[in-house]
């Protein structure tokens, strides 16, 4: 039988700094039981409160444990309940995890504002950095499946973003996520993940093994939140849901690729539900990938031409003095013959096929070859899917 | 008759691609008349009986009514095929006094016999011929059709005869012994539907400069070599001439390959100074593909087929998982190895690997003007079928892109292929100076460190350490920078060598 003292010590472990552990443990031990959940506790306070308005609940006045208090407190945790929650405690701990109720101190404010006609979680659970830390935050947005061009516009997007200071917040899935937390590595922004399921869940697997992706954000100062318990698996719901949370975290969203029914799609509409604005990448008309971006410019989302009109919609991110990011690879790419430099910086971050390379070196294919490897030692190229480009950003952790 | 009467007869039986040596022992007594084999005849050799006996009548001798046993010794050879008609007719005509014993002495026989008497060839003489040489025979009876085949092996004489007649006359010498056909001259034009056409040319491929540059390298020092691109981007053209840059073979590999081929029914039977090509179709089967399939003396597959030559496998990620297993220990050993419950079975796999495959499933990753529709992540799981130990055995990897339109549509651009083997004649050349018959494929590590400077093994340590390869890259890449030196004419290998290598195993495969 777990008594309330145990359940109020294994929560002080995991409690954020500012988060009362008896009200967590209180809220953990109701989510856990028969035919409850979490955003109970928000549906309570929206319903319960005197008079329906537009004004929320102030939460600077009302933290989270008075609200547990006031919303949950029906008898206190015991029973089978409580086991559980005690064990799902513990679960938290030994993963590292720590965890805040709405209106903490460490609860993020952008995700806390409208709460609770706005659904921000009742719960937040991360490993590495609070997610509260200061800095604007970004979404960049996108399918799985992704295209060359969408990978490669994510990517320049979520480099520019993070070296101008700012996180870049996306849900961890393979393609345009992947690749903008990657590439938002290494710089001063850094880079946060939205999980759509619990954190004892590996999901998706390619990320979440020893030294994947989660991993190396962790190690590089990153963030990996998720509003669930550690058990819940990711089935299409609360992957969805995560998808609030991104936009949510961010001040603006940039949607890259995606298809017609795209959780990027709900992402958009949670940040313009926010007030926040929603920015739609261009894409090639013809392709199925394209459909949720054209359709939110069609809709009246701004175009996102380049990383230029992020930069200047988000308050607080700073464009670095031009040349900042060319001279630090200037040395390194002086190594590199005028005509071979020229034409890779005419094709940009699509990258150009070696084939091509070797015209404009006019010399012999081994000789390039032996050039291009040199270069790429010394972190001044970059292989990508059409061949190879400059590189922008620093060498990322491995 | 009182007492029974014993002759012998040697003769050679096929197992995997060597021919072991057979006795055949006759012994005739009275009894009621009949012919007993006895030494695990395979169903072909039991019903030579039949075909002895009606060929004996129609050549104009008689057939004893007696009781005939013969004995196939050493009885754990395998015997298989019809090869054994003549030996055994050969035995029964001693046996009957047909036939002085003494003509037998030294001689080793073997040929099918047709029901009128006639020699018919049998796959394999090649191999009977040099296993005969090997014994210390001084004739050899085969039949006069396909004997031209085993007019390259010397020190040793061979008598071809039409018929069953024609051949006791020989032994009896009242005929002369017919030279042999000319081996060379009975070359086919075409040499099957695998060889190279004729014409092919490395000229025939536009663009491309890295993957012509990657199959010159791999030529060089017989590296196997992995081409990854969409469809229509001519890596399989590429693929099917790098033969056409390969040395000549030498004499002794001529006639490995042309006894392989001969016992395999393969197309390269007369010996032939080109090397090889196999090219079997991607839905393979592992027996198929390294051999060991169907008889008990353990048949050749591919690989060994393509002994001495290039082993060429379109779509290797198409390729089911257990073959692609199956090719590694050839791979590695250059040779295979077929253990059966009664016998274990060499059989030489000396291959160069030219592997194509696409980049991902539906294989536009990279492609320049259409998109890929594979999620990233099943674009990694059909790599990764690739990983590991197979793709650490192929020395050199080239990312391909198909060739813009306008640039097919132009005249041709490459050196042909004379030009290039040229130089890589002078590369192997160079090696067989330094290290003797070994390909810098093979050869001791100690034999490719000890050319390297200094500077070069740095930039490789550092380098493969920097773009993240694992340490068994090392010892490959520097294979390679072997070969690329050795076409640079250079004893040493040098930076600009080890950064080319780097470059061939790693430029071109985003991670």
């Amino acid at each position: 039988m777990t008594t309330r003292t145990e359940l109020t010590g294994a929560a002080s472990i995991v409690a954020a700094p500012g988060t009362d552990p008896d009200a967590l443990a209180v809220l953990v031990t109701w989510a856990c039981g028969p035919r409850r959940d979490l955003d109970a506790l928000r549906r309570r306070v929206r319903d319960g409160r005197a008079r329906p308005g537009p004004d929320d609940v102030d939460l600077s006045t009302r933290p989270g444990a008075a609200l547990v208090a006031e919303a949950l407190e029906d008898g206190g945790p015991s029973g089978p309940p409580a086991d559980v929650a005690l064990r799902i405690l513990r679960m938290w701990a030994g993963l590292g995890v720590r965890v805040c109720v709405v209106g903490d101190a460490a609860y993020p404010r952008p995700l806390a504002e409208g709460w609770p006609g706005l659904d921000g979680p009742t719960l937040l659970a991360w490993r590495g950095q609070p997610p509260a830390t200061a800095g604007p935050g970004v979404a960049i947005v996108g399918s799985r499946n992704a295209s060359a061009y969408g990978t490669a516009v994510a990517e320049l997007l979520a480099a520019s973003v993070s070296r101008a200071g700012g996180r870049v917040v996306s849900g961890g899935a393979v393609g345009i996520d992947a690749a903008a937390h990657a590439a938002a590595m290494g710089l001063p922004g850094g880079t946060t993940v939205v999980l759509g399921c619990g954190h004892a869940v590996g999901y998706p697997a390619a990320h979440a093994r020893d030294g994947g992706l989660f991993d190396r954000i962790l190690d590089d100062g990153g963030t990996v939140v998720s509003e669930l318990l550690p058990e819940v698996a990711p089935h299409p719901g609360v992957i969805r849901a995560r998808n609030r949370i991104v936009a949510g975290l961010s001040d603006l969203t940039v949607v890259v690729e995606g298809g017609g029914r795209s959780g990027a799609l709900l992402t958009a509409g949670s940040a313009a539900e926010r007030g926040r604005e929603v920015l739609a990448v261009p894409g090639d008309i013809l392709a199925p990938g394209s459909a949720a971006p054209l359709r939110l410019l069609a809709e009246g989302a701004r175009a996102c031409t380049g990383p230029q009109d992020v930069i200047a919609l988000v308050p607080g991110l700073e464009q670095p003095p031009a040349g900042v990011a060319a001279s630090s690879n200037a040395a390194g790419r002086s190594t590199l013959p005028a005509p071979v430099l020229q034409v890779l910086e005419q094709a940009g971050p699509r990258g150009v096929a070696t084939e091509e390379l070797v015209l404009a070196h006019g010399g012999s294919a081994g000789e390039l070859v032996a050039l291009l490897v040199r270069a790429r030692v010394a972190g001044v190229v970059e292989e990508v899917a059409g061949g190879v480009r400059l590189r922008t950003t620093r060498p990322s952790v491995r | 008759m009182s007492a029974a009467r014993l002759t012998v007869v040697d003769t050679l039986a096929v197992q995997g691609v060597e021919a072991r040596p057979v006795r055949l022992e006759c012994s005739v007594s009275g009894g009621l008349p009949g012919l007993r084999l006895v030494g695990l005849p395979d169903a072909a050799v039991r019903e030579a009986g039949e075909r002895v006996r009606a060929a004996l009548q129609r050549s104009g001798f008689r057939w004893p009514p007696l009781r005939i046993v013969v004995n196939l010794a050493p009885a754990d050879v395998p015997k298989v095929g019809t090869g054994f008609d003549l030996p055994l007719a050969l035995a029964v005509l001693a046996a009957s006094s047909q036939l002085e014993p003494r003509h037998l002495v030294g001689l080793y026989a073997h040929g099918e016999l047709g029901l009128d008497g006639t020699l018919r060839g049998v796959p394999g003489l090649l191999a009977v011929a040099r296993g005969a040489r090997r014994l210390g025979a001084d004739r050899l009876l085969v039949p006069e059709e396909g004997a031209a085949v085993v007019g390259g092996v010397g020190g040793l004489e061979v008598w071809p005869a039409h018929d069953l007649a024609e051949a006791v006359a020989l032994l009896a010498g009242t005929a002369r012994p017919r030279r042999l056909p000319d081996g060379r001259a009975a070359v086919p034009p075409d040499s099957g539907p695998e060889g190279p056409a004729a014409g092919e040319d490395l000229a025939d491929v536009r663009g491309q400069p890295v993957a012509r540059r990657a199959v010159e390298v791999a030529a060089a020092g017989g590296h196997h070599l992995l081409l990854v691109g969409p469809p229509g981007c001519g890596k399989s053209m590429l693929a099917r001439r790098l033969v056409t840059v390969l040395p000549d073979l030498g004499h002794d590999q001529q006639l490995e390959v042309a006894t392989i081929h001969g016992i395999a029914g393969g197309p390269c039977a007369v010996p032939s100074p080109r090397p090889p090509v196999r090219a079997p179709q991607s839905g393979i089967s592992a027996a198929a593909l390294v051999g060991g399939g169907g008889a008990a003396s353990g048949r050749a597959g591919e690989m060994s087929l393509a002994h001495h030559g290039v082993l060429v496998l379109d779509e290797l990620l198409e390729t089911p998982r257990p073959v692609l297993d199956a090719l590694r220990q050839p791979l590695e050993q250059g040779r295979v190895i077929i253990d059966r419950a009664r016998s274990r079975v060499v059989l030489p796999a000396q291959v160069q690997l030219v592997a194509t495959t696409n980049p991902c499933p539906c294989g536009m990753f990279g492609h320049p003007r259409r998109s890929c529709t594979c999620r990233p992540d099943r674009v990694e799981r059909y790599r990764s079928r690739l990983s590991g130990p197979l793709l650490d055995r192929i020395d050199v990897h080239v990312a391909m892109r198909p060739v813009p339109r306008e640039q097919l549509a132009g005249a041709g651009d490459g050196e042909p292929s004379v030009t290039v083997a040229r130089r890589v004649a002078a590369a192997r050349r160079l090696a067989a100076d330094r290290q003797g018959d070994a390909l810098n494929r093979d050869v001791a590590w100690p034999v490719v460190r000890s050319t390297t400077t200094t500077a070069a093994y740095r930039l490789l340590t550092d380098g493969l350490d920097a773009l993240g390869a694992s340490a068994r890259a090392n010892d490959r890449c520097l294979r390679v920078a072997r070969s690329i030196a050795d076409l640079a004419v250079s004893d040493t290998v040098e930076e600009d060598h080890v950064a080319e290598a780097m470059g061939l195993r790693l430029i071109g495969l985003p991670e």
